[in-house]
């Protein structure tokens, strides 16, 4: 099929009764609009105009109310921000600005409305049909048990001996909620998959780890909940996707494999990179976050590959950079959409095999466990090395003639699960740590294989819980006395920022964050 | 780094001075060997047999030149490496004035030097990777890196000729880390006179 499709949104008020007026007088509206009626602009979130897209549209207009004429006040401005944002998300994706078009009407303003979406028709016909491959989404089934219970031998889930020490460590039950990951074991052994109850509870587990970690028998509850998700997943039990599910929105457009992302477009004109070499430098998703969190928390994650890329460029390395990058994936793996996750590891993989990377160079705690393990574990298969870029910081230190400058904060450090307890890495940042010259260092109370959970994975179920997480793992890092808190995943730190702006208490808990790379990259100096 | 090495006529005296135990002796014949046997150069090397050999002060003196050497004796030296106070205090009036000086970082004191220094702590870096014996063999991999009066290559093989059997590899290892080093500072001075310092500029 080659017709387009643009979804035209238009919000119930001023703009409804112009295009009401052009169906009266049966003007020759462009058949690829579809009108849809929304109480307000202002409503249509990020999450929703890229939603389109992943469902297949080829442009978005958003039709809301002129400026002071907005019902709700704000609406109208709400709508031009996130307009301006999607389309920059738009840009990174590879799909053009121009496909998200906002304009404002009053009620008398028919001619104009049509005249504009001529235009707007016309120009998404110049733009051309979305690359985009719409993902089906699972029907309402029963679950499959049978699936059910291979993961449950796969996991050995039998092999827990009911002893609780996993539950009394759960970051959750500490903080509360009625949760136990060995009742919920066992109710998963039992076949009481069903219970709204067990489903909810297999949506809040943060996939911490740290149960693991406790466990005598070495019940791997993190990895089993990750695979039992997959299974609720396909008869249409997805856990709540927080954000309006944009960021899976924005993972799964990711999958079209003829869709060309235009991944570093912004990175500033000093950074070297080598389109020849065959070490890469693979940088994550912190393009989006910036973009996403940018008129809330203020996140500047890009200033981790940055700056990692900085620190890479002073040691004379000039890596290669995919100007196509996309997601690694991981988010979908943890969230159960594990069809998706494959689609583009294999993506990625064949850009990689294609450039003949020999090594993959990753800051990203969640991007260094993926393409290390899950990929091979899933069965795709890797022939290049995946490094996380501290290991080769620590190596060129290593080698001298380098120093630090001093510091003026005393610091405290927030491990990140994927690398301090999934890989087993927790040493190798507090190497990095120990070289630095800040007033003091202090190690909050639960640190390294017991840290405590930045309060969210994989942009699911965020709720009050994980709040009351991140704001006892805030006073910890307080209590150190320290007044800068380094962080190794830029998900730690948009994770962590977002409990600082409580409104009650945000003052109390407010600390600066900053990622490892950016303090390193900021001191460090030839000797 | 040395001009002179693809240019008609190339000599240089390396004078090497520490304490007793510190394989000062050694690090001279290794040099004198990669530059004869490995790198085709004419070498001599001779090792201070003055009262200061027993067990205090201790030297070697090597020459490396593309030409017959006729006396193997050092007055002047063009590199200078101390790895004692000592020793340094005895020849740092004899270096001349465009000469190198490397000296270990941690027992050196290099007052009044009016030469361009290269410093490593090799004795700490021997420590840390387990065996303070090899504190000369990282001082030869910074030589060889700093001064490439021997090519690198001659100089493995002759580390691995020339140390007891079984510590081969742990005396390469050791080498490496003070080739490394000495990489790392040329790389340093380099990016420093280029002004660049930090990684954020
Ligand atoms: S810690 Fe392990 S053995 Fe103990 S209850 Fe939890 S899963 Fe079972
Ligand atoms: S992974 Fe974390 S949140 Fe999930 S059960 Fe284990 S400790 Fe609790
Ligand atoms: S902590 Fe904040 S940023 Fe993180 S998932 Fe929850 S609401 Fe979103």
């Amino acid at each position: 099929m080659n017709s387009f499709h643009i979804i035209l949104f238009v919000c119930n008020w001023g703009p409804h009764s112009a295009f009401q007026k052009l169906q009266d007088e049966s003007a020759d509206i462009p058949a690829e609009v579809k009108m849809v009626r929304i109480p307000c602009a202002g409503r249509i979130s990020k999450a929703l105009l890229i939603k389109a897209f992943e469902m297949g549209a080829d442009g978005v207009m958003l039709a809301g109310c002129h400026p002071g004429a907005c019902r709700y006040g704000s609406g109208t401005e709400s709508a031009r921000q996130n307009t301006e944002d999607a389309r920059e998300i738009l840009e990174l994706l590879g799909l053009k600005k121009d496909r998200v078009r906002f304009a404002t009407f009053l009620p008398d303003d028919s001619e104009a409305m049509l005249r504009l979406l001529k235009d707007f028709s016309n120009e998404i016909k110049r733009v051309g049909k979305s690359p985009v491959i719409p993902t089906r989404k699972p029907a309402p089934g029963p679950i499959d048990k049978k699936k059910v219970a291979e993961v449950v031998a796969a996991h050995d889930i039998f092999a827990c001996q009911d002893c609780g020490k996993c539950s009394s460590a759960c970051s959750l039950a500490q903080m509360g909620k009625p949760f136990s990951p060995r009742v919920v074991a066992n109710s998963v052994i039992a076949g009481d998959i069903e219970s709204p109850t067990v489903i909810e509870n297999i949506w809040a587990c943060l996939t911490c780890g740290l149960c693991y970690e406790r466990c005598p028998s070495a019940v791997n509850f993190p990895e089993f909940i990750r695979d039992v998700r997959h299974v609720l997943s396909k008869s249409d039990r997805a856990g709540h996707e927080t954000h309006g599910g944009f960021f899976q929105s924005m993972m799964r457009t990711l999958t079209s494999p003829d869709l060309k992302p235009e991944h570093w477009e912004w990175l500033p004109n000093d950074i070297r990179s080598n389109p020849d070499g065959k070490v890469l430098f693979f940088g994550g998703c912190a393009p989006y976050f910036d973009i996403f969190f940018r008129r809330h928390l203020g996140v500047r994650t890009r200033k981790i590959l940055v700056d990692s890329l900085r620190l890479l460029n002073f040691f004379d390395i000039e890596p290669a950079l995919l100007s196509d990058e996309r997601c690694c994936g991981h988010d979908l793996l943890w969230s159960g959409d594990q069809e998706n996750f494959l689609k583009l590891a294999a993506l990625n993989v064949e850009s990689f095999h294609h450039l003949g990377i020999e090594e993959v160079i990753t800051t990203c705690p969640e991007c260094y466990r993926t393409l290390k393990h899950d990929y091979p574990e899933h069965g795709v298969e890797i022939n290049f090395k995946v490094t996380h870029l501290y290991e080769i910081i620590e190596k060129e230190i290593s080698k001298g003639a380098v120093d630090f400058k001093k510091m003026d904060q005393s610091v405290t450090f927030q491990d990140a699960c994927r690398l301090s307890r999934m890989e087993r890495m927790a040493d190798l940042p507090r190497k990095l740590l120990s070289r630095l010259k800040p007033k003091g260092f202090q190690e909050m109370k639960d640190h390294a294989n017991a840290a405590v959970c930045c309060g969210n994975c994989s942009w699911i179920g965020c709720d009050s819980f994980s709040k009351a997480l991140q704001v006892q793992r805030l006073r910890q890092a307080h209590d150190t006395g320290s007044n800068l808190l380094v962080t190794a995943c830029p998900k730690c730190q948009i994770h962590l920022q977002c409990a600082m702006e409580d409104p009650f208490i945000g003052e109390e808990i407010k600390m600066e964050v900053e990622d490892l790379s950016s303090v390193i990259a900021r001191t460090i100096c030839w000797e | 780094m040395l001009k002179e090495r693809n240019q008609d006529s190339m000599k240089k005296e390396i004078l090497i001075t520490g304490f007793g135990g510190q394989g000062i002796v050694m690090a001279g014949r290794i040099l004198g060997q990669a530059a004869s046997l490995e790198d085709h150069h004419e070498s001599t090397f001779v090792q201070s047999y003055g009262p200061e050999s027993r067990g205090g002060a201790c030297s070697a003196q090597v020459i490396i030149s593309n030409q017959v050497i006729h006396y193997p004796y050092i007055s002047r030296p063009d590199i200078l490496i101390c790895m004692s106070q000592a020793g340094y205090e005895k020849f740092i009036n004899t270096i001349k004035p465009d000469g190198m000086l490397l000296v270990e970082q941690d027992l050196i004191n290099p007052r009044n030097a009016e030469v361009e220094i290269f410093s490593i702590p090799a004795t700490r870096m021997a420590e840390e990777s387990g065996n303070k014996m090899m504190a000369n063999i990282i001082m030869l991999g910074f030589l060889t890196a700093v001064t490439e009066v021997v090519s690198l290559d001659a100089a493995l093989k002759t580390v691995t000729r020339l140390v007891p059997e079984g510590t081969e590899e742990k005396n390469i290892q050791a080498f490496n880390k003070g080739w490394d080093y000495g990489r790392a500072t040329l790389k340093g001075r380099e990016k420093k006179a280029a002004g660049q310092t930090g990684a954020i500029s």
